[in-house]
């Protein structure tokens, strides 16, 4: 920005603020923040992060980390509802407790998990339904995520499906209700439930003790976390020790408040006009991100520049990933990988270009998953109170030295 | 301050060995500061707010106006049970948020 027209930039606030305007906002979405600086401490069992909070943690994966279809456990993000986390569990004595409208109310060991049940491994992305959400202006509820309130990663553990079989579920079950670990400090205050419609299990759906291959981080949830492959994380219960079964869907804060959006056709509405009719965020929507450059990166004129990213959707798989260097008006597809990880997991892609001038140069990256759904520019999105599904074109912008 | 982080860094590091090591002897979650702006309602803002959560969860929210403040608190009332009981305590909160971290609007 020029000295002068910041000078005008704050005149005009600070004129706003001096007559103390009622004027709200119009709503409209923008480029998510991005570069936050990583904190100068590391929590347990990671690596540096950006850091919003640490009781409860809260901390953010930067944007290089995204050249790579596995994202480390040590630099995977972590977001907790609740501020007591247990900080220490003994696998030998932890058990996950089948109860409500079962024949058999059961509770199952680590170990039983490990030996009595089929194992299976699946990669898939877990995103927060907020990611991207400093997109969103005026501010959304909820956290101020940049870029990285994501990761993708391989899961091992056993279906879902197996572990309610044991537990024989009655006719008339209809929904499930995860629950963690972590607790609020008041006992009046709700713990962090959520459930899922029985309807909507599928074999892909596993309760995982293991990421790319060590046993799960404790602040992503060790010994054991749900993972449902294609939907948003909030119902991917971290620390998980119970399922209660029941007919009637419970009456919760965080299934019936929050992770909605409405339910009209953009997903949209304004700050003056909140839609009454909401549905949950579930299905993820197509998405993809350069890890490679960073906004701000110095690169070589006439040096080659590759470009790298991940792409993903909520499970039906990436088509292609396009690259443009004007702004938009022209595209070109970039190279992916081999897609063996399979659906759920990100695509990593490449794009080698060589850039022929100097000065400010933008890098733009488009996904479009096997559905046909492509990206749209960020402009285009438009507002939703919680600040949920934001997948707007992403960009980087370098500098190209002489 | 700077110490206690510096020690808490030193010990986090010591704790990744014996984790890698594959003793699982549990973790210790770093103290982070998230200092709070000086001024009127700041003490009884902190004892009302961060009983449950940092600070860095207020900030984190950036500037804003005082409706949106407000709406904060009575969430944290309503949803969490936050210990705020009076009326007087929303404003001493919502005003101390607003002075500190606001937007210069109103709503």
């Amino acid at each position: 920005m020029q000295r002068r027209d910041f000078f005008k930039k704050a005149i005009a606030v600070a004129g706003t603020a001096a007559v103390g305007t009622n004027t709200v906002e119009a709503a409209q979405t923008q480029h998510p923040v991005d570069n936050q600086k990583v904190s100068d401490v590391a929590f347990p069992q990671k690596r540096p992060l950006i850091t919003y909070s640490d009781r409860p943690p809260l901390l953010e994966t930067p944007r290089e980390v995204f050249t790579s279809a596995l994202t480390p456990n040590d630099l995977f993000f972590v977001r907790w509802h609740m501020p007591m986390i247990p900080t220490y569990i003994n696998p030998n004595k932890f058990y996950i407790h089948i109860n409500g409208l079962v024949k058999n109310e059961i509770k199952i060991s680590l170990n039983e998990l490990k030996t009595n049940f089929e194992q299976v491994e699946l990669t898939a992305v877990l995103q927060c339904g907020g990611n991207n959400r400093t997109a969103f202006k005026p501010t959304a509820g909820g956290i101020q995520w940049g870029v990285g309130a994501m990761g993708c990663a391989k899961w091992k553990g056993v279906k879902l499906k197996d572990v309610l079989k044991k537990a024989v579920l009655k006719k008339e079950a209809a929904w499930l209700g995860f629950n963690g670990e972590d607790k609020a400090v008041y006992q009046k205050t709700a713990n962090f439930v959520r459930e899922l419609d029985l309807k909507e299990l599928t074999d892909d759906i596993i309760l995982a003790y293991e990421m790319n291959g060590e046993d799960l981080p404790y602040l992503n949830g060790y010994p054991l976390r749900l993972i449902i492959p294609g939907f948003y994380s909030d119902s991917w219960i971290k620390m998980i020790s119970n399922i209660t079964v029941t007919k009637e869907k419970q009456k919760l804060h965080f299934m019936d408040h929050a992770y909605r959006i409405p339910d009209n056709t953009c997903e949209c509405e304004t700050p003056e006009n909140l839609v009454q009719n909401t549905k949950p965020i579930e299905e993820m929507n197509v998405n993809a991100l350069i890890g490679y450059p960073t906004t701000g990166a110095k690169v070589k004129n006439n040096a080659e520049l590759i470009v790298r990213g991940v792409a993903f959707d909520g499970g039906h798989g990436i088509k292609k990933v396009e690259l443009s260097t004007d702004g938009g008006a022209t595209w070109t597809e970039a190279k992916l990988d081999d897609g063996t990880q399979g659906k759920y997991a990100y695509r990593s892609f490449s794009y080698a270009f060589t850039p022929k001038q100097s000065g400010k140069l933008t890098i733009l990256s488009k996904a479009t998953n096997e559905k046909g759904e492509i990206q749209p520019f960020s402009k285009e999105i438009q507002w939703n109170h919680g600040g949920y599904k934001y997948n707007g074109i992403d960009e980087v912008t370098v500098e190209v030295l002489t | 301050m700077i110490n206690i982080v510096k020690k808490l860094i030193v010990a986090s590091i010591l704790f990744g060995t014996t984790l890698f090591a594959g003793s699982n002897s549990g973790i210790t979650i770093p103290y982070v500061d998230f200092p709070m702006k000086e001024g009127k309602g700041m003490y009884s803002t902190k004892g009302k707010c961060n009983m449950c959560h940092s600070f860095g969860y207020v900030i984190n929210q950036g500037l804003q106006s005082k409706k949106f403040w407000r709406d904060k608190v009575i969430k944290m009332i309503k949803v969490f049970k936050a210990p705020i009981q009076t009326d007087e305590d929303i404003e001493t909160v919502t005003n101390y948020l607003f002075e500190n971290y606001g937007n210069g609007k109103l709503e």
